[in-house]
């Protein structure tokens, strides 16, 4: 043993000042310094470092305070929180789906092309501080698929609103949001919900940007006439079938349109609590916008109206 | 503003919640938040670059968490980030040089307090840090990994994508060099006896 060279005991001198060496090195450490002083002085060197260095570890600094920099570190990561979207895609009846969430809610609801990469789609869309967690958008997704195979008619959901883009559009949108399952109105409508009858162009703009269709229902609002007029860019069939789901039936209407035929529609004047046949009365002059329609009497009388008692819709229904 | 769109939320079946588990991710700031800092006040050897880079690999780990597979080592997973930011911190802005040129006004006019009481000699102190801080990068790393956080050798090896036996030798070959780079004051009586 104690023919092990310097050269060879070196590294365990190391190991052994260092407290790392097992106790066969330890031992032939022993026996190597035993017989060479200048290895036994060396060890003490390697002692006497890492003590200091040991010294060093338990010391504080003069900036050792993290006290700073944890308070900073914490309300970044509030604002990181605060703008993280989590985010999960998948298939629907109507093509893929996007669904997006951060802390205060639901964020964001797209239509994503029905083919091509369909991730860094979702990541334009979204910006940087998006994170693809199907986990987190399971139940929702769950949900949603309910909603559009017509076994739930309502998304409870708490909704974050920093993707609408101005006071005027959350106004329309949480007017939008107030129409009854089942039920459509005209853009005018929700123009004279929201006290500015004239502004049906910009309410038909703040529809069309909707940051959450199908959640905020704008396939429920209509042309005056009853055209659909237009939905998720030029796919209009989407909002015919999204109603057809509600109980509206919207026919074809020329080449990319479709029509809802107020005729063959329960009608409610706004404002009013009980439901007509569409000839109640003068209903059948009243423009779109001050009646809001429904596709059964069931959807009528869940949102809470009774059948009138003149007209009777009850006693008459419309042809099924 | 809170409109009513936003408060229509009734009893649904989802449990919205909070987006992730972020109370597990507070408990792990509150947990090493402070210790990731002093390895990189160490490593940088300035208290404004450990405050950012601190901060910057916590927010980086909170992007990355979810990511992370049960049961992982969370503590070396945060080292492996600090490290990296470390490197390319003074990679990118060359640093390192003004960063050690600056340990003189960083440090105390006071003789540091030993924990055991005693008075570790300042220009010692300072020697040491200076040799320390004279060590090629990896050396540099390992060595303050292991020597003042008591990380083991895989743990530094992932850290700096190198095999536990290189980071091994590169703890050894850094005490090497400090024990010559401090040849003279060991022999000057501050050594504590064996």
């Amino acid at each position: 043993m104690s023919e092990t060279s310097c050269r060879e005991i070196e590294p365990h001198l190391l190991a052994s000042a260092m407290g790392e060496a097992g106790p066969d090195a330890v031992e032939r450490v022993r026996v190597h310094v035993a017989g060479c002083p200048e290895c036994r002085e060396e060890l003490v060197r390697y002692r006497a470092v890492d003590s200091m260095v040991d010294t060093l570890r338990r010391t504080p600094g003069p900036a050792d305070d993290a006290t700073l920099a944890r308070a900073q570190l914490t309300s970044r990561l509030a604002d990181l929180r605060s703008r993280l979207v989590t985010f999960g895609i998948f298939p629907s009846p109507l093509g893929p789906l996007l669904i997006g969430r951060s802390e205060m809610g639901v964020a964001v609801v797209e239509y994503l092309p029905a083919s091509g990469s369909l991730t860094p789609h979702a990541r334009r869309l979204l910006g940087e501080e998006a994170v693809e967690d199907r986990a987190a958008t399971d139940g929702l997704r769950a949900e949603l698929l309910e909603y559009l195979e017509g076994r739930r008619v309502r998304l409870a959901w708490p909704l974050d609103p920093r993707r609408m883009r101005s006071d005027f559009q959350r106004r329309v949108l949480e007017a939008t949001a107030a129409l009854p399952y089942g039920a459509v109105t005209s853009y005018a409508g929700i123009a004279a919900r929201i006290g500015a009858p004239s502004a049906v162009r910009p309410v038909a703009q703040a529809l069309r940007w909707n940051p959450l269709p199908i959640v905020i229902p704008c396939h429920r609002v209509i042309g005056n006439d009853g055209d659909l007029t237009g939905y998720a860019g030029k796919r209009v069939e989407l909002k015919q079938r999204l109603l057809a789901v509600e109980g509206i039936q919207a026919l074809p209407a020329g080449r990319h349109d479709f029509k809802v035929h107020r005729e063959s529609m329960y009608t409610l004047m706004n404002g009013e609590v009980e439901y007509c046949l569409p000839t109640c009365g003068s209903l059948a002059e009243r423009p779109i916008s001050e009646l809001t329609l429904f596709g059964t009497r069931e959807r009528a009388e869940a949102a809470g109206f009774a059948p009138c008692s003149s007209c009777r819709p009850d006693l008459h229904p419309l042809p099924a | 503003m809170q409109s009513s769109v936003f408060s229509q939320a009734g009893t649904s079946g989802v449990s919205l919640g909070r987006v992730m588990a972020e109370d597990a991710f507070e408990a792990v700031v509150g947990a090493h938040h402070a210790e990731i800092r002093r390895y990189l006040l160490r490593v940088t050897a300035r208290a404004s670059d450990a405050d950012d880079l601190s901060q910057e690999t916590f927010l980086r780990a909170f992007r990355a968490y979810r990511a992370l597979p049960p049961g992982a080592n969370v503590r070396a997973w945060l080292f492996t980030i600090a490290t990296n930011l470390g490197r390319n911190h003074f990679r990118a802005q060359s640093r390192r040089r003004r960063a050690y040129a600056a340990v003189a006004l960083e440090s105390p006019a006071g003789a540091p307090e030993r924990a055991d009481g005693r008075v570790l000699a300042d220009e010692v102190r300072t020697r040491v840090e200076q040799v320390i801080g004279g060590l090629p990068e990896k050396q540099r790393l390992a060595f303050i990994m292991r020597k003042m956080h008591e990380l083991d050798y895989a743990e530094i090896g992932s850290s700096l994508c190198c095999s536990e036996e290189s980071a091994r030798a590169h703890v050894f070959q850094a005490l090497r060099k400090i024990r010559k780079g401090l040849d003279g004051q060991l022999s000057a009586g501050t050594e504590p006896g064996s």
